[in-house]
């Protein structure tokens, strides 16, 4: 039976895929996909960011190599900025715990 | 999606127990849990070794939640590929 962590790693790549086969070009995301990953996928996040050109400068920011497309590589590193601000955000939230 | 992202985090720290970082033993357990299923040699403690000194970029002899990250990232990245080439439809 595959691990939590497995399971977790299983999903971000099905979740990928699953937006990325959607045009011509199967393996990466394109500026729309992106967006409908974001919206379907990842919709609390969003909601906190209120800056309507977010998913652009998201875009921006992942597409390393410019071809205006994101690859599986380039998504990674969204969901390593994702966790990253995820795990200061429980850290803060448990240090306001252990002060009161 | 966000669910997948909260397991990556919270295996880190509940492997780490309160620390900064893992040691070579939580590191060594945490491989050997929860990627026995994806990665070769997980039994061999001197290849997990060899992996957690590769991680270490900063030499400290532990794995900080970045280095973590680079491992998840790169075993993503590999089992996306192998998925990619084999056509697999997994939805």
């Amino acid at each position: 039976m595959p691990s939590d962590l497995e399971t977790a790693m299983e999903l971000l790549i099905v979740v990928f895929h699953r937006y990325a086969s959607k045009d011509e070009h199967a393996g990466t995301l394109s500026r729309r996909e992106l967006r409908q990953l974001m919206e379907n996928e990842l919709s609390n996040f969003l909601k906190s960011q209120k800056d309507p050109g977010a998913i652009d400068k998201i875009m921006k920011d992942l597409d390393a190599n410019g071809d205006g497309q994101v690859d599986f590589e380039e998504f990674v590193s969204l969901v390593v900025g994702l966790s990253v601000a995820c795990e200061q955000c429980y850290k803060m939230h448990k240090g306001l715990k252990t002060k009161k | 999606m966000e669910s997948a992202i909260k397991t990556v985090v919270t295996t880190f720290l509940s492997s780490a127990r309160g620390k900064e970082s893992l040691d070579t033993k939580s590191f060594q357990k945490l491989v050997q849990k929860q990627l026995g299923g994806v990665m070769e040699d997980t039994s061999s403690s001197s290849a997990i070794k060899e992996m957690q000194q590769g991680l270490d970029e900063n030499s400290d002899g532990k794995v900080s939640f970045q280095e973590y990250l680079q491992l998840i990232g790169y075993i993503a990245n590999s089992l996306s590929q192998s998925k990619s080439g084999s056509k697999e439809n997994a939805s």
